[in-house]
Order: structure tokens, then C-alpha cells, then sequence
């Protein structure tokens, strides 16, 4: 999950749409503001060839022979894709578009599309996928460190998360003091908190939704 | 939408051919039954006016007896005297034979006696004449009266009983067998024609018994008529079921006629309707085939304008950007030309053929007569030229121009109070060359800022109206050589009523002719 985070690469652009003429402009435009384009010129070949693991966005054509761009979305939602996908479309219906957006589309757009409105979705989209793949590695991040904890910590964790003192932890616990002033360390050290603030951010959830505390 | 002219179609005409089976079978066997009673009601009449006459001769021999007995001889009068009348009463009556006579001890001649001296002992003891030696097969036997001194015997033949002249029926023809019975044997007064159908096709028989109205001669009369199929009324259940069949043939022709019209008159609509589709599809084809160039025009040069913008300016790739962009101008213009030839009509001027425009107008108000008749308006044809030449135009077109001048004059006219809705269609030749028709509605007229927009495409002063009728119309009237227009308003009319002229050329005449039936105009 690492290798995702790579700073240096700038965020890449799937283009999908059969029209060749389409594909090389909206390429060429979109790369004057330093983002990366792939083009595709079927659904197929970029269901079975897109890296997953890109940051970045993925633009349909709704009207393409074979498979149509809000089917591919559906495709791209049941298979767990985290791309924000925008949907380019010709004549744009209220059905289509309700559809698309039921799906998960996180644009709609009517062609042809002018590059601001185009290049600001895109931007919007790029940062909304990075925030979310950032979350994504610090959750992941957090989990690890929470699994290296022992039981006892995870206990003390609990508690303090509930906002007890030393002392209240002791007594619920039948631990002195200073047991658990010993077991705060040393979760504090596994966790890599700084502070109680920042312990609280990351991991009140896990210890919720982590059973068998 | 379902399609409403699905609904109807034609079904076999069983259920009507069914109904006309039951119709025509309750008929033939309601007059079949009606012969059978006029049968035995005549049959009935027949046997009681014979069982009366003959009733009536065999009484007469029971008062010829007793007149005998009256006239008996006195003990003084002597044989002589006594047997006088008795020779002559052959004579009078053909049905006595003879007259038997036996006074006191004497006996009755010898063949009879024994029977006849039983029947004498039969009426002294009843009081009234006795039958004896009655031989029914030879139409014999004699009647007895006893009496003192002298007893009396008549001996009578049944043939001669019979009374021709007043006999009711043909008694060689007919079909009613009369016998009269008695102890089993029978004489046959009418032996009756079987007919050619005795036996199996036997259809009723009628009998009729009853026994002679004479004490003394206790003789049943006995009728018999069997009916044979042939005696049904075939001719008039034949009549029957082939007026039926006439009447089921003309309600069926009728009703097809009917049924087809309404179906012309369905498929018409339809094809309005898929006019419209197909003017949808056509609609969302070409907003994508020009959106697709259109795209990747206006990514192109605004890629080119960001490009220029650029310090440095990415010059060459600019230029890439804008050579793509004049690529898909020129694409967008070819599909814009391929559109254009998609719909266009081909060139109607191959197809045209000499019509009768009289007819054509007939045809186009014969479709529109329910609309017509529903909305109360008048149509008026005026031809103002008894021997219009024919036309030369392609049928159908020149049908769907006629009927979509018609339809708008019959919308406009529906805005009129219905008195006043009068609709009417001009012929007229303005020159030697053309055939011109107008239709005239006297509806609430066009605004003048309208009529000069009037043919554009997506024209219209209707609400929810398409605007492509007229349109299509003067192109469909171009395409054959004819031409469509909108008559400049009436002097007087107030801008109320529209006319529309469609001039069309005339059929070039046969060769010989076209001297003598082409007016000329200066």
C-alpha cells in the first residue's frame, strides 16, 4: 500500500471514449495543466489494463458502441474502484444524469465541455481522490500499530480514550497508579502519539470498532 | 403508448357465419313445421267430410228399409200387389243390388239362408236392420230387417255408396288411403298413391277412425296419410336460407368496407406518428455525430490557447493543437453535408405521372370525411374549368400535400363557431401550362408577421405544432415540379381566412389532341 504514495508522480488521467479526434484533444488539453493522460478507446481494454492503484481520475464517454459509459461506472463501483469517474455525455437526459449520479459519478458533463469547467472538475477530483487515499494509509497505518498493542493496553487505551485519569483507569481497571502510568507509556511509545489529542484523532475509532477490547 | 390500431383487426367471420347458420335452419324448420300442421289440418278435414257423406249413404239404406217395412202387404193385398216396388228399387238406388223378401214361414233363398235367418233374428231382437253375409273385400252385404209378416233384405253394393260428384278429394291421386273396416276386413274406398318416398323417409303418418253414424251398420271408417320428406317446401327453405346468405354476405362486405377504412385511416396516423420517431431519432443522431467534431474542436483550441499563453509558448504542440482543430471543423461540416443528403427527398420529378386532380380531391376529402363530418364543416368544390387537363405529379406526394392543407384548414376552421366553418377547394387553369388548387379556409386567417415565416422549418402558430407541415410540403411540391404557396390576402377579408395555392403543371396531351384541347391565352 505503499508504493501508492509516491510524491513525485504527478496524477494520471484515464480517458476513455471511441472517438479518436475526442480522445487527442481532451488529452492534449488536459496535459497543458501538467496532469498525466492515458487514453483508451474501449471500455474493455481499460476495464482489463487501468493501474488500480493511480491517483487520479477517470473520464467516460456515455455514448460508446458495445458498453455504455454508465455501465462501465457500475462496473468500475462494483468492483471497489476509489477513482472519481466523470461522465462526458452528448445530450445529457434527467434520467441519465440521475443514474450516473446514483452510481457514484462525481461529474457530469455535457460535451462539448469547456476546458475550465473541465480542468476545475478535473482538479477537484484529483485532490478529493489524494484526501482520500491519504486517509486511507493513515487508517490503514493506525490499524497496524493498534494490533501491536497487548490486551491490557488496549484496555488502558479504551479508557483513556473515554477521557479517565490515571487514577479513575486504576480503579476501574484494580491497577495502581502506577501500573498505569507504566502501560500509558508504552502504548503511547507503540502507537507513535505525540500527544493525548492526537492519540484521540487516530485511534478513538479503531477502538470502537475493534472488538474484543 | 399501446398501439390502438392493433386492436382491430379482422377476425374470421365465424361468429357471424354462425349466427346465420342458427337463423336460416330456425327458418327452414319453422316452415317445414308449418306445412306439416297445413298437412294434417287438411288431412283432418278431409276424413270428417268423408266419414259425414258416407255416414249419410248408409243411413238412407236404414230409411229405404224402414220404408219398406211400412209398405208391408196386407193380409188382403196378395203377392202381386206386395211385390210391385220391389224390382224398381235397383233401379233408383245403383247401390242396392237386390231386394230380398220371405214372408211368414217361407224361407230366405238358399245360398244366405242360414246367415241371413241370423241376422233377422238379430233385428227382431235390436228393433233395427242387421248386416249379414258381408263380404268387406268385394264391397258387399245385406241388410236385414225383420218384420211381420214380411221380413226384407237389401243386398248393397259399397262402390256404388260412394258419392262421386261430392267426394272431397282426387280419389285416384290422392295420398289419403280410406277403407272401411269391420271384423278385420276391409273395403277400400280410396286405395291412396304411397307416394314415392313409403318407408324410410317416412315423415309422419296421420290416421283417422271412427265409425259410420248408423246403428245398423256398425262400419269404421279409417283414413291414413303417411307425409314423405318430399313433401317438405323445399323450394321455399332454400329461398329462406339463400336470402339469409344474402343478407349475412351484404352485412359482411359491409362491415369489411368499414373495417378497411378505418384501418386506412389508422395506418395514416400511424405514419404521422412515425414521422415524429423518426424525426426524434434523426434529432439525437445528428446533436451526437456533430458533438463528437465539436469536442474535440473546442478542446483543441483552447489547448491551443493554454499552449500560446505559456511562457515560453509550447509553439509547436499549439500548432499540432490547431491543424486537429481545423480537421474537426471540416469533419463537423461533412457531417453536417451527409445529414443533408440523408434527408432529402429524392427527385420526385422521375416519378410523376398524369392524375386526375378532381379525383385526387375526392380521394384526400373521402379520407378526411369523418373529421369533416364530426366538425360540422362544409366543404365546397369549385371547379371553375369543366375540362381540367390532368396533372403531372407523383400520387402520393401530391395525396400528402392535399391532405395537410386540408388538416390545417380543418384546425383553423375548429377556432370557428360551426356555422360559420366553410372550407373551399378551387380548380382552376391560370395558364395554358399549369393547374392551379386552392384551399380555402375561412378560419381566423394568419397574423401578417407570420405569413412571411410561414414555410420556414420549425414554424409554426400552434401550440405543440411541429412546424415542418408546410415545410414539407413545399419541398415535397418542389420536388415534382409543382408550387406551393401562400395567396395573398383577400381585399375585405380583415386578415380572417387563409388560401393556399399549389400550382401544378399539366400532363403534355396525346400529340393529335393538344391542338384542339390546349386553350390559348395571350
Amino acid at each position: 500500500m505503499t508504493d501508492t504514495a509516491a510524491p513525485s508522480l504527478s496524477p494520471l488521467i484515464h480517458l476513455v471514449d471511441d472517438d479518436a479526434a475526442v480522445r487527442d484533444s481532451l488529452g492534449l488539453l488536459i496535459g497543458t495543466v501538467g496532469l498525466r493522460v492515458q487514453t483508451w478507446a474501449d471500455p474493455q481494454s481499460f476495464l482489463a489494463g487501468f493501474d488500480r492503484a493511480s491517483i487520479g481520475a477517470i473520464v467516460l464517454d456515455v455514448r460508446m458502441p458495445g458498453t455504455s459509459g454508465l455501465t462501465v461506472l457500475e462496473q468500475l463501483l462494483a468492483q471497489g474502484v476509489d477513482q472519481p469517474v466523470i461522465l462526458l455525455t452528448g445530450h445529457g437526459t434527467v434520467e441519465m444524469c440521475r443514474r450516473a449520479f446514483k452510481a457514484g459519478a462525481a461529474e457530469f458533463l455535457e460535451k462539448p465541455v469547456d476546458d475550465e469547467v473541465l480542468i476545475e472538475a478535473l482538479q477537484n477530483a484529483v485532490r478529493q481522490h489524494v484526501r482520500s487515499r491519504e486517509r486511507h494509509q493513515a487508517d490503514q497505518q493506525a490499524r497496524e500499530r493498534y494490533a501491536q498493542l497487548s490486551a491490557r493496553e488496549r484496555e488502558v487505551l479504551g479508557l483513556i480514550v473515554e477521557g479517565l485519569t490515571n487514577k479513575e483507569i486504576g480503579r476501574a481497571l484494580e491497577l495502581s497508579p502506577r501500573t498505569v502510568e507504566t502501560h500509558r507509556a508504552n502504548l503511547f511509545g507503540k502507537l507513535g502519539a505525540e500527544s493525548l489529542a492526537q492519540l484521540i484523532r487516530r485511534y478513538a475509532a479503531l477502538v470502537d470498532s475493534v472488538p474484543g477490547a | 403508448m399501446p398501439p390502438a390500431w392493433r386492436h382491430r383487426r379482422f377476425p374470421p367471420p365465424l361468429a357471424s357465419l354462425l349466427l346465420w347458420a342458427v337463423v336460416a335452419c330456425a327458418g327452414a324448420l319453422g316452415l317445414a313445421a308449418t306445412r306439416l300442421q297445413q298437412l294434417h289440418a287438411a288431412f283432418e278435414t278431409d276424413a270428417r267430410i268423408v266419414h259425414r257423406l258416407l255416414s249419410q249413404r248408409v243411413v238412407q239404406h236404414d230409411a229405404i228399409m224402414a220404408t219398406l217395412a211400412l209398405l208391408q202387404p196386407g193380409a188382403a193385398a196378395g203377392d202381386a200387389a206386395s211385390a210391385a216396388p220391389l224390382p224398381r228399387l235397383p233401379s233408383v238406388y245403383p247401390q242396392i243390388l237386390a231386394v230380398l223378401q220371405r214372408t211368414g214361414q217361407d224361407p230366405w233363398p238358399v245360398p244366405l239362408q242360414a246367415e241371413l235367418s241370423a241376422a233377422e233374428a238379430t233385428s227382431r231382437r235390436t228393433g233395427h236392420a242387421a248386416m249379414a253375409a258381408l263380404d268387406l273385400p268385394a264391397g258387399r252385404y245385406h241388410l236385414v230387417l225383420a218384420g211381420t209378416p214380411a221380413s226384407y233384405a237389401l243386398q248393397i253394393d259399397l262402390r256404388a255408396t260412394i258419392p262421386a260428384e261430392e267426394w272431397p278429394m282426387d280419389r285416384d291421386r290422392s295420398l289419403v288411403r280410406v277403407t272401411l273396416e269391420h271384423g278385420g276386413k276391409a273395403f277400400v274406398v280410396q286405395p291412396g298413391r304411397a307416394g314415392d318416398d313409403a318407408g324410410a323417409s317416412r315423415l309422419r303418418s296421420y290416421d283417422f277412425h271412427k265409425q259410420l253414424a248408423a246403428a245398423s251398420q256398425p262400419l269404421e271408417v279409417v283414413a291414413l296419410r303417411s307425409v314423405g320428406l318430399s313433401e317438405l317446401p323445399w323450394w321455399g327453405m332454400l329461398g329462406w336460407c339463400v336470402l339469409t346468405a344474402g343478407l349475412w354476405a351484404a352485412g359482411h362486405a359491409l362491415w369489411r368496407q368499414r373495417a378497411a377504412r378505418q384501418r386506412a385511416e389508422e395506418l395514416l396516423r400511424l405514419g404521422q406518428v412515425a414521422r415524429l420517431n423518426t424525426l426524434g431519432e434523426l434529432a439525437a443522431g445528428m446533436a451526437h455525430e456533430l458533438n463528437q467534431p465539436l469536442t474535440a474542436l473546442l478542446s483543441s483550441t483552447q489547448a491551443a490557447q493554454r499552449l500560446l499563453a505559456d511562457d515560453p509558448p509550447d509553439l509547436g504542440t499549439a500548432q499540432t493543437a490547431l491543424a486537429r482543430a481545423v480537421d474537426q471543423a471540416r469533419r463537423a461540416s461533412a457531417v453536417v453535408g451527409r445529414l443533408r443528403r440523408l434527408v432529402e427527398r429524392p427527385d420526385l420529378g422521375g416519378q410523376v405521372q398524369p392524375l386526375p386532380l378532381p379525383a385526387v380531391v375526392q380521394d384526400a376529402l373521402r379520407l378526411l370525411q369523418p373529421d369533416l363530418a364530426q366538425h360540422g364543416v362544409a366543404v365546397e368544390v369549385d371547379a371553375a374549368v369543366p375540362d381540367l387537363p390532368p396533372v403531372l405529379a407523383e400520387p402520393v406526394a401530391l395525396q400528402q400535400i392535399l391532405h395537410n392543407l386540408l388538416t390545417n384548414a380543418l384546425q383553423a376552421l375548429e377556432q370557428m363557431p360551426s356555422a360559420e366553418r366553410r372550407l373551399r377547394i378551387g380548380l382552376s387553369l391560370p395558364d395554358a401550362a399549369h393547374v392551379a388548387l386552392s384551399v380555402r379556409d375561412d378560419g381566423p386567417g394568419i397574423p401578417p408577421e407570420a405569413r412571411q415565416r410561414l414555410f420556414e422549418p420549425f414554424f409554426t402558430t400552434r401550440r405543440g405544432g411541429l412546424g415542418l407541415g408546410l415545410t414539407l410540403c413545399e419541398s415535397l411540391a418542389q420536388a415534382m415540379g409543382a408550387h406551393l404557396a401562400l395567396a395573398p390576402e383577400a381585399p375585405g377579408s380583415q386578415g380572417r381566412g387563409a388560401e393556399f395555392v399549389l400550382t401544378l403543371p399539366t400532363a403534355p396531351a396525346a400529340p393529335a389532341a393538344t391542338s384542339l384541347t390546349t386553350p390559348t391565352r395571350p
